[in-house]
């Protein structure tokens, strides 16, 4: 774990050491770098066990995807934000690329924690970075409105989770994910115990978003700029499916009746969202409201508290991370281009950005769940799961694939098909960079089609 | 051919028909002629930036901005009856009703 850990705190003095001309170069090399270590923490030694040499950080199956796809981001962003960010003076570029570390740095610590004391200390941190990135670098005015919503829809969630998580302390007299999942299933009977088994979990709820709690997401999404957008979407609402399926060991045996509510609110969600990103005008709005009704389906996945739902949720949010980050990079090449995120703008570029059609393509293909990519395969494990919990669910998840299917065909069609405006024919050409960051997003999609073991976690 | 007169009792149309043309005041016809040289002179201005060779961003087409902030900004929502019930039909309603269907299958 330090292997990662430390490198990534040595991209500090990297971002602020290196000369102005090899800046953007050394930052993506050195993050490319902690990206290929990190892949070692898939060699896992035992099949269901942590791994660690500390009892502070330790990767397990669950976690070694989430901290993979992190690292494998860091790169990403950085190779996303050069061009947006060229024209602002060098220490305000350093400034950048800092925050985008030390949220790095935040991620991996609470991916790798043991504690959960730890886990809600890094899930608290990560909030400063984003909220910075997004109310300085955003590009409208509303950046103000969207960090105060990302801000307090957040903490709002996540004080109650600061008290239940010192009331089991209490009562438990530790707080170590090494420890609780042997310890004994607590009493859970009265009142007071609903309500801290709900303050345990809405902080995470709030955070996939739920589809009650989720304004905070298409606002902080749409006005963040593209390595915020990326972000925010691969791997911050991770954190909150994450934290679930940590919490959800202690949470029985409560959880069979007061899962109830949120697994409704999440399925009815999941159609919702759907049904808006049908009337949306603004491209990284329909990608945000996607988003949610993707993360819907991992809440009710990790609800229900089966095997195959959480490897379901698992391979979802892997999957979804990866190829959420690539349509929110595609929006921002348009947005770099035009200015503007409206969809009917950039319509017809399949004549003239042909290459980056493909990437439009793919990326909106997996989006919809296209077999054998695994964004259908997580959410087939949590399909069926759902349906053996009840099959009138069946009706709102089919409902819900198809709705998907209908708005990311919507998206692709919009923006690919169609005839060209003429007043769009001048646009720059796609820059091998964006190509490479296409690439490097979709490419590990269709490589984990080879190899899902990697992403089940310890379910099978 | 032989002269041709339209069917006297058909309806024409209104930009053929005569009595448009020679019962217009001239106040009419002065507020059209402005109204065409407006029209002429936007699209002066718009074939000159899209003909321009040294262009490089897009044209900007204010009726397009004004439509995507009437779009995304809300303030043309407003709690009536109508909406009121509506929001309960499809947002509050169906949580109660899926709550009691997987109750009930849950349990049976």
């Amino acid at each position: 774990m330090l292997k990662v850990l430390i490198p990534t705190i040595m991209l500090f003095p990297t971002i602020w050491l290196t000369s102005p001309k090899w800046l953007w170069t050394t930052t993506t090399a050195h993050s490319l770098l902690i990206a290929s270590i990190s892949l070692m923490w898939f060699k896992w030694t035992s099949e269901t066990g942590w791994t660690s040499s500390n009892t502070y950080l330790a990767t397990d199956p669950l976690s070694t995807p989430l901290l993979v796809l992190t690292c494998w981001l860091l790169p990403l962003m950085i190779l996303a934000s050069q061009n947006h960010i060229n024209p602002e003076p060098i220490s305000r570029q350093r400034l950048y690329i800092t925050l985008l570390a030390s949220l790095q740095t935040f991620l991996i610590m609470a991916f790798g924690a043991t504690e959960i004391i730890m886990f809600y200390i890094m899930f608290e941190a990560t909030l400063i970075p984003t909220l910075i990135i997004i109310t300085r670098w955003g590009n409208q005015t509303e950046r103000l409105n969207a960090g105060t919503y990302f801000l307090f829809y957040t903490l709002a969630g996540s004080l109650p989770l600061l008290v239940a998580l010192l009331l089991l302390q209490q009562s438990t007299g530790t707080l170590s994910m090494l420890v609780l999942q042997y310890s004994q299933p607590l009493q859970l009977n009265s009142w007071g115990h609903m309500i801290w088994w709900a303050a345990c979990l809405i902080a995470f709820l709030v955070k996939m978003p739920l589809y009650g709690v989720h304004l905070w997401l298409p606002k902080a999404h749409v006005e963040a700029p593209v390595a915020g957008s990326m972000v925010l979407a691969a791997v911050l609402l991770k954190l909150g499916g994450y934290g679930m399926m940590r919490m959800m060991v202690m949470l029985d045996p409560l959880s069979k009746e007061l899962a109830y509510p949120f697994i409704i609110l999440a399925l009815w969600g999941i159609i919702m969202t759907g049904s808006i990103c049908l009337r949306q005008t603004d491209l990284k709005s329909l990608i945000a409201y996607s988003s949610v009704s993707h993360m819907g389906l991992v809440a009710g996945g990790i609800l229900i508290q089966t095997p195959w739902g959480f490897s379901g949720a698992i391979i979802l949010m892997i999957a979804h991370g990866l190829v959420s980050s690539a349509l929110f990079c595609l929006a921002n090449t348009a947005y770099e281009r035009t200015h503007s995120r409206t969809m009917i703008l950039a319509r017809g570029l399949q004549i003239i950005f042909p290459l980056t059609a493909v990437w439009w393509f793919i990326a909106n293909l997996a989006n919809l769940a296209l077999p054998p990519l695994p964004n259908l395969m997580g959410e087939l494990m949590i399909i069926t799961t759902l349906f053996n919990w009840s099959p009138w669910t069946i009706l709102l998840t089919g409902l819900g694939t198809l709705i998907t299917a209908g708005y990311s065909l919507y998206m692709f069609l919009m923006s690919q098909r169609g005839p060209t405006p003429n007043h769009i024919t001048g646009l720059q050409p796609f820059h091998t960079r964006e190509h490479l960051l296409m690439t490097l997003h979709l490419i590990p999609v269709i490589l984990l089609v080879t190899k899902p073991e990697l992403m089940w976690g310890w379910c099978y | 051919m032989a002269t041709y007169k339209g069917a006297p009792l058909a309806t024409q149309p209104k930009t053929l028909d005569p009595a448009e043309y020679f019962n217009l005041s001239p106040e009419y016809r002065r507020a059209e002629e402005k109204r065409a040289a407006l029209r002429a002179q936007l699209k002066r201005q718009y074939l000159q930036q899209l003909n321009n060779p040294h262009r490089k961003e897009l044209i900007e087409d204010p009726a397009l901005t004004r439509w995507t902030y009437a779009r995304t900004n809300n303030n043309y929502f407003r709690p009536t009856a109508k909406t009121s019930l509506i929001g309960g039909l499809f947002g509050v309603l169906p949580l109660f009703v899926l709550y009691v269907v997987f109750k009930t299958d849950r349990v049976s």
